[in-house]
């Protein structure tokens, strides 16, 4: 009754998606990396807005991460070399997984490892436990550290054998996130579908650099860094697109999303929904305020839902 | 914490390159803990610098806070082209304060550069409650300084060139004036040649210290995990989470000079 009578509730309807046998209230999620555990921006934004929050990558034990400096900003983005630093499944599984409980939105676990044991281990251990957690996106993209998963997110092989692996392991969302750091990003996308994924989320950040001319030093402990924020985009869309028009997959996508026009952009290009990142580092009300923007994009184009723009790009003129 | 869409009322050049601004921050304000926090500023609207910046608080009087800045890059320089009547989005009140540890001990405040913002701020604080304070401020030279050499009200001024107060350092004046000194305690802010220095001269003098550290800052809020500071245990191991490393945003800025690394 409500659905039809509120005409809150019937505006997210129409701006609601499903994967799976998931339902979301909207298409807008936060990227792993950007939002904590989920928790920590309660005093700035209503986190129970958001289509659902991705957390910080978690590894089989603790990770201090990087020596710093581990961030800088470059032009329309930024670099980082956070190297994976999270508090381990076990504290994640103890401290984290109650408190999801009581919160009023999806999450969707993020797992980074070195090895294909290491991930299996990480969801065999999230999966004895009970938890409102829907899903789970695997880190197989990280540039920054040698377990980040990188030799995986740049490999078909060992990518499907990852995801049928872990598809054994867990009847929840199992989505793989990709790295734009490869030849063919669709041919990965490609591995990840036939190992059983439900979706591919892209991209993840590109390997940059980034040099102090005075001191003639990086800017950045290791050197070499991720890239992420506005300057990316076009990368991101491009990635959506190519996996779109030649994978059988959902497609989540990611990459200096900002505004409404970018999410509708990633949509147009083949995304189911996407990802905010660097974004919330500058305010993490941006989802709220992108989710609102939308629902004005629809009322003004009398588009009757948003499930039918993904993927409706025209090319020429 | 807040973000706040706040109106500058004051910007003007006090010292050679050093710029102080008023801003009118009531809701920031409601929550501010004391000297030594910090607020992150989003200087333009572009998108070409993704960032905010980092600024310690310098003083809050009613519902206005101020700050003091160097032109440093292009996002300083901005701030500086400001003028009262402009809207300033800032996100605040951050990080934690200054607080004293030693029991009737006379609080030394050594700043130099921009980080003489929350050492002023601390002295103004205790001065304004009638306490005794020490203030101590390097710079390269006289035009550099906006406060006079005033031993007899207890501030001392350091200059490279010897063009006011100490000729030297900060470590140079504290050498001259704090020997006669029993019982002190120091806080300092400054850059980081600075804050080793001082770390060196409290472990000779066998004085407690607290300083304020600086880092490059992503989201200011704990979560970017970007502007860490190295801690100084025998944690050799990988695998443990915020035992090496310590978060600016959310831990400091405002350490105990032992438990934290200056690099």
């Amino acid at each position: 009754m409500d659905l039809y009578t509120n005409p809150k509730r019937s505006l997210l309807s129409r701006i609601s998606i499903k994967l799976g046998k998931v339902e979301f209230k909207n298409p807008v999620f936060v990227a792993s990396g950007t939002y904590g555990y989920g928790s920590e921006v309660s005093e700035l934004a209503d986190i129970r807005n958001l289509g659902a929050v991705v957390t910080k990558s978690i590894t089989r034990l603790p990770r201090e991460g990087n020596p710093p400096p581990r961030i800088v900003e470059t032009s329309s983005g930024m670099l980082n070399s956070i190297g994976l630093a999270n508090i381990g499944v076990e504290e994640y599984i103890n401290k984290m997984i109650p408190k999801y409980n009581n919160m009023d939105i999806p999450i969707i676990m993020n797992i980074a490892g070195s090895s294909e044991e290491e991930y299996c281990e990480v969801m065999d251990l999230v999966e004895s436990v009970s938890s409102n957690i829907v899903g789970y996106e695997i880190n197989i993209s990280c540039p920054n550290v040698k377990v980040g998963g990188m030799e995986f997110g740049v490999d078909c092989e060992l990518t499907e054998k990852l995801t049928s692996q872990l598809r054994k392991r867990t009847e929840r969302l199992l989505i793989m996130k990709l790295s734009p750091n490869v030849t063919d990003i669709s041919a990965i996308a490609q591995s990840a579908a036939n190992g059983g994924a439900d979706a591919v989320s892209a991209i993840n950040t590109l390997v940059g650099m980034s040099i102090n001319i005075q001191s003639m030093k990086s800017n950045i402990h290791y050197g070499f860094a991720g890239l992420s924020g506005p300057a990316i985009k076009p990368v991101g869309i491009a990635s959506v697109y190519k996996i779109h028009q030649s994978v059988k997959i959902p497609i989540i996508g990611i990459g200096g999303i900002k505004s409404s026009d970018d999410v509708l952009e990633y949509m147009l290009a083949g995304a189911f929904a996407v990802e905010i990142g660097t974004a919330n580092y500058r305010d993490p009300n941006v989802g709220n305020n992108i989710i609102s923007d939308i629902n004005n994009f629809l009322d003004e184009n009398n588009i009757k839902s948003i499930n039918q723009i993904i993927g409706k790009v025209k090319l020429g003129k | 914490m807040k973000i706040e869409i706040s109106t500058i009322t004051d910007n003007k050049l006090i010292a050679y390159n050093i710029w102080k601004m008023k801003i009118d921050a009531p809701s920031i304000v409601k929550q501010y803990l004391g000297a030594g926090q910090f607020i992150q500023i989003l200087v333009q609207s572009s998108w070409n610098s993704p960032l905010r910046r980092p600024m310690s608080i310098a003083s809050v009087n009613n519902n206005e806070i101020s700050i003091i800045y160097k032109i440093f890059g292009e996002m300083t320089r901005i701030l500086s082209e400001k003028v009262p009547g402009d809207k300033l989005d800032i996100l605040g009140p951050l990080g934690n304060t200054f607080v004293s540890d030693k029991k009737n001990a006379i609080p030394v405040m050594v700043g130099g550069g921009v980080g003489l913002a929350p050492i002023l701020n601390m002295h103004n604080e205790y001065l304004s409650q009638n306490n005794n304070a020490i203030l101590i401020l390097g710079a390269r030279s006289a035009d550099e300084h906006f406060l006079q050499h005033d031993p007899d009200n207890g501030i001392y001024l350091s200059t490279d060139d010897g063009s006011a107060g100490v000729k030297g350092t900060v470590i140079n004046a504290m050498d001259k004036y704090l020997d006669n000194f029993e019982n002190i305690e120091i806080f300092s802010c400054g850059p980081e040649p600075m804050l080793k220095a001082v770390q060196q001269y409290a472990i000779n003098k066998k004085i407690p210290a607290k300083i304020s550290v600086e880092s490059y800052m992503g989201c200011g809020i704990g979560i970017c995990q970007g502007c860490v500071v190295e801690r100084p245990n025998n944690n050799q191991s990988e695998n443990s989470y915020h035992e090496k490393y310590s978060l600016v945003c959310i831990d400091g800025p405002v350490y105990k000079s032992e438990e934290v690394i200056i690099v």
